[in-house]
């Protein structure tokens, strides 16, 4: 095992995955001769050169179309978005090219395509420069959507998704990218995409998270260990499709479940966590699925605010006793 | 009291907003000359003028983003996307400047646009002229969300998005346009945004559903009354702000819920009515809450029959729901 930042983790997948196949391209805003806004792509043009490693215009929509299109005639590309702010602009491209066109074309076509870029609030950077994009996709019929919460996950997963036939939207988040932990050496460290991933065993209440959330929900069953309530975590890794069987196992054990983000309540992941759990689980649940996501508006830009908006582990300790009956 | 369709109601309520409000305008693809490619702006522009009625390129984002600065500088346009799958190209006008002006200028710049586009299947258009798109602009915060599914809903709701000071989009059902008829109160009047209706009141089972899935719930409920089962029909019309509570007390009295969309099933706007129901009404639920929804695929050109809820389907659902 190596010790490696997100940043380094991420880079590697991509070197090992460009080494092992000659199809696969890096391209997006500043990925070569800058190395990548957050040098994510560090030594990669020098490494491969121009042709598999392209810098682009500043447009999203263009630069998502000429992906999409050469993932059609046999390459596999990789675009970086500076972050997924800025993809909002190719939305058209993904949702009504990438998604649908294994389907368009009666599988003539398939599109081996990933979107990778950072996601959700990175302190202090407001209301067009935090959001959670997850859930735009998440009702996109076509798409996978991953978004890892460790290094060496994201290598393992980033390695997956540029080896998925279909497209993967990979979600990353800017301010983990300095976290470092600790990332199996072997070349095929490929993580299956679809399969969450259980953190912490317990019996008392299922907490779901992702990504950068997954921190406070870490702390959060820490917490309520020393209280008396043994929690059980849960890492969503890929939020489409969903681990239900993974998520059925524990639900049946802790009759309780917390689900968190850092996306906007209305309509975000937790709401279809939410659905499925009491679809399939009504008989086992001892209280209503209960949800720990950002407040529902736009992200303010004092650092107070910012925090004030965003889900902590006070939060998921109130839920989660609330759902055990316990405040 | 006249009889009108769905469209005409629309054409209606935009005749007496050009009427009444000279700051009213409307843009978009083909709504001049042509009077709308459903006829919804038919007249207008012989009525109103090439000023008020304006014919606009083949570009969603030029015309949203005009819309915006339409309404910074004081009018209030009503753009039309001819179609809801083409709204995307001005996601980033929708999401980033339209949701966001009055939040990001502290309360100085409202942005009274509300935009009017077609959504829905039924009408064998394929997967670019079908998509129910209601689940990202429900997510945003700062966008009311409307859907009618009657004449008179339509019209009164769309007078109160056009007087709403915050930007609406106003999703009408096409495959309803000329199918729904019904009695519409003439000159000016509103159905406030925000409130429910209760479509059809019965003790056993509760079906939520909006725009063309309103009148498929209604032909199910009367097929399955004469068995003695008893639908309560709850039509939110606004999607945001949604009268939560008129949902939960319908469901709280009848301890099973459906919800029916033709949105993809996973993280539908079903997936947010079900949370917040089971948040609501936990212990009043006598059975999972389920969904009749589209499948997850994109929307199929040869079987759209077998991907938009059907009464039958919905009839399953019902009967599986007072099985459990």
């Amino acid at each position: 095992m190596a010790k490696l930042s997100f940043r380094e983790a991420l880079n590697q997948a991509m070197d090992e995955e460009m080494a092992r196949d000659e199809r696969v391209f890096l391209m997006g805003e500043e990925v070569g001769h800058y190395d990548g806004a957050y040098k994510v792509s560090q030594g990669l043009l020098a490494k491969y050169g121009e042709r598999r490693v392209v810098d682009t215009p500043i447009t999203e929509l263009s630069f998502a179309g000429v992906g999409i299109g050469a993932s059609m005639v046999g390459l596999r590309p990789i675009i970086e978005m500076m972050t997924f702010n800025f993809c909002i602009l190719a939305l058209d491209q993904i949702w009504n090219n990438a998604a649908k066109m294994r389907l368009m074309s009666g599988g003539q076509y398939n599109v081996p395509i990933v979107f990778r870029g950072p996601n959700g609030a990175a302190h202090m950077l407001s209301a067009q420069h935090s959001q959670a994009t997850e859930n735009w996709f998440c009702n996109v019929p076509g798409l996978k959507v991953v978004s890892p919460a460790t290094p060496g996950d994201g290598k393992g997963l980033l390695k997956a998704a540029i080896r998925d036939d279909d497209p993967v939207i990979f979600l990353e988040s800017e301010i983990m990218y300095n976290d470092v932990g600790e990332v199996p050496d072997a070349e095929d460290h490929v993580l299956a995409l679809g399969k969450a991933h259980v953190v912490r065993e317990g019996k008392d209440v299922t907490l779901i998270g992702y990504s950068h959330g997954l921190k406070a929900v870490v702390a959060a069953a820490e917490a309520l260990a020393k209280d008396g309530i043994d929690a059980e975590v849960i890492d969503l890794r890929t939020l489409r499709p969903l681990d239900m069987e993974t998520i059925a196992r524990s639900v049946r054990k802790t009759h309780r479940v917390v689900t968190v983000e850092e996306g906007w309540p209305f309509g975000g992941i937790g709401a279809e966590l939410a659905y499925r759990i009491q679809h399939a689980l009504f008989e086992y649940l001892d209280a209503p699925v209960t949800r720990v996501t950002q407040l529902d508006m736009p992200m303010p830009y004092a650092e107070n605010l910012e925090a004030a908006c965003l889900p902590n582990a006070r939060d998921v300790i109130a839920a989660a006793r609330a759902v055990s009956y316990r405040t | 009291m006249k009889t009108l369709n769905l469209v005409q109601a629309v054409n209606d309520a935009l005749a007496v907003a050009l009427e009444a409000h000279d700051d009213v305008v409307l843009l978009g693809e083909d709504i001049g000359r042509f009077g709308g490619v459903f006829r919804a702006t038919a007249g207008l522009r012989e009525r109103f003028g090439e000023e008020r009625v304006i014919d606009t390129p083949l570009s969603e984002a030029g015309i949203i983003g005009t819309a915006v600065g339409m309404a910074l500088y004081g009018l209030k346009p009503v753009p039309e996307i001819q179609f809801s799958d083409f709204i995307y190209p001005g996601f980033d006008h929708i999401v980033n400047e339209l949701a966001k002006y009055r939040y990001r200028s502290g309360g100085q710049f409202p942005c009274p646009v509300t935009i009017r586009t077609p959504v829905g299947g039924g009408i064998r258009g394929g997967h670019y002229h079908s998509q129910s798109p209601e689940a990202y602009f429900i997510h945003t915060p700062g966008l009311v969300v409307v859907c009618p599914s009657t004449p008179r809903d339509a019209k009164g709701l769309l007078l109160a998005s056009i007087r709403s000071p915050d930007p609406v989009l106003f999703l009408e059902p096409k495959p309803i346009y000329r199918k729904a008829v019904g009695e519409v109160p003439e000159g000016d009047f509103e159905v406030p945004l925000g409130q429910a209706r209760v479509v059809r009141e019965g003790g056993d089972v509760t079906l939520i559903a909006w725009g063309a899935m309103v009148s498929l719930c209604e032909e199910a409920a009367a097929r399955i009354a004469p068995s003695g089962v008893e639908c309560t029909i709850i039509d939110p019309r606004t999607l945001w702000p949604l009268d939560i509570d008129t949902i939960a007390d319908a469901v709280s009295a009848t301890g099973r819920c459906i919800i029916v969309h033709e949105a993809p099933r996973t993280c539908g706007f079903g997936a947010e009515l079900a949370a917040l129901v089971q948040e609501r009404c936990f212990l009043h639920l006598e059975a999972p809450i389920r969904r009749v929804t589209g499948w997850d695929t994109p929307f199929p050109y040869t079987l759209e029959h077998a991907y938009l809820p059907s009464v039958e389907r919905v009839l399953d659902a019902v009967e599986a729901t007072i099985a459990f």
